[in-house]
């Protein structure tokens, strides 16, 4: 995680026209960005191409960003447009097959161990919307109030959205961990 | 188990690193580097709705001068001074969310839907408050001269509102529609209300109203077709 005041500067010079500026841009936020499209996606290589179509149209649209106001939300909510296009254009050609792995009651249920669990797994079961919100909590390190800028809503509905993913973390991470104690899980 | 513990593993799973390949990134910053000018960052967010106020009182004005203001002339001072305000205060209010609109990631003050809603329930109960002549002469024919009024003045607002947001980016293109047509009504209906010299209330009530939730319509279903038509060009094709 970086500075917002960092990445504000590095943005000011990515307007002036500053390469470095941009490549830092691109190095510093990509792996952030790439994860944020890896846990909706499943697949890298989607990812991989949403990673380089969101760069496309920050390019495209980098003079939007005014100096001073924070820099992420104004990133994410680029991803996150390029997200929600490719979720509807993929659901448009590929008709309504729904990938096993993707239904909620499918997904499996990180086992707790030492290891740190996968985050992906872990948010699996929550629906989009809360956990679009906990990635940038968690992962982008995004204030309330930067999430409700990325995702056009307000701060009590973005609080609402995290509670809520709580709340059923909370029952599959006991479900879990009771599961494991009951040797359920070897 | 307590939301500090969910808080200390989501923590520790984001920590876990997610490498791309650097050679993806390199890619990106080869496509990115030929096309890198420098940019003139977009004007102020207060220019812009000084700029979309003074757009929307520059149509209903002229429209009025061009038809005659006869509207306002009827009107009682304490009306003027109800409506116009009112008016005024909800074009400035769309202003503010078309701005936002059009830039990625700004705060959003109200929703454009609810400014939908609120703006034609409060015109509403303004024009209710007001007037209690509850004839319905020429009901039909009349309103619905007023209702294209409006949305003729609605369309060069609209219009020309978008010339200058063009630079901004729209990450919903759908609600930024929707916001732009609001803006665009309130425009056609202070026209009317400068105008329009029928002051029967089921007439104020529903013909000039009926600009607001029309105009945004169209605006929101422009916005999707534009969005849908975006999404189109970028299939592959064949």
């Amino acid at each position: 995680m970086y500075p917002d005041s960092d990445l504000e500067m590095l943005m000011a010079r990515y307007q002036q026209g500053d390469l470095s500026a941009a490549t830092g841009l691109i190095h510093r936020l990509s792996p952030q960005l790439h994860r944020f499209f890896v846990i909706r996606i499943a697949s890298r290589e989607d990812a991989n191409d949403l990673l380089q179509e969101t760069w496309l149209r920050i390019h495209k649209v980098r003079n939007t960003y005014r100096a001073g106001e924070p820099v992420l939300p104004w990133f994410y909510a680029i991803a996150r447009h390029v997200r929600v296009d490719h979720y509807r254009k993929t659901r448009r050609t590929s008709g309504r097959e729904e990938r096993l792995d993707d239904m909620p009651e499918m997904a499996a249920i990180p086992a707790v161990s030492v290891k740190p669990p996968d985050l992906e797994a872990l948010l699996a079961p929550l629906p989009e919307s809360q956990r679009e919100v906990v990635e940038m909590l968690k992962i982008a390190g995004m204030s309330l109030e930067e999430v409700a800028r990325a995702t056009s809503s307000s701060v009590g509905s973005v609080k609402q959205k995290a509670h809520r993913a709580y709340e059923k973390l909370r029952e599959r991470l006991s479900g879990a961990g009771s599961q494991a104690r009951t040797g359920r899980f070897s | 188990m307590k939301d500090r513990e969910i808080d200390e593993i989501l923590t520790r799973a984001a920590e876990a690193p997610h490498a791309v390949d650097p050679a993806l990134l390199d890619r990106i910053a080869g496509t990115i580097g030929p096309s890198l000018r420098p940019v003139r960052p977009r004007p102020a967010a207060r220019v812009l709705v000084g700029g979309l106020m003074l757009i929307s009182v520059s149509v209903a004005l002229a429209g009025a001068a061009r038809a005659g203001f006869y509207g306002i002339h009827k009107l009682s001072a304490g009306e003027r001074a109800l409506i116009f305000p009112a008016l005024g205060i909800f074009i400035w209010l769309a202003a503010m969310v078309c701005v936002s609109e059009f830039i990625p990631g700004s705060r959003r003050r109200v929703a454009p839907g609810f400014l939908l809603g609120a703006g034609s329930l409060a015109l509403v109960a303004v024009f209710a408050v007001l007037f209690h002549d509850y004839r319905t002469d020429h009901f039909v024919s009349q309103g619905v001269v007023c209702l294209v009024a409006g949305l003729l003045h609605a369309i060069p607002t609209a219009f020309v509102s978008w010339l200058l947001l063009r630079r901004g980016f729209a990450v919903n293109s759908a609600a930024a529609g929707l916001v732009v047509g609001t803006l665009a009504a309130l425009a056609g209906v202070t026209m009317l209300e400068l105008h329009c010299a029928n002051l029967q209330a089921w007439h104020v009530i529903v013909w000039h109203t009926a600009v607001i939730p029309v105009s945004a319509v169209a605006g929101g279903l422009l916005g999707l077709r534009f969005q849908t038509g975006s999404r189109d060009k970028d299939l592959p094709t064949g």
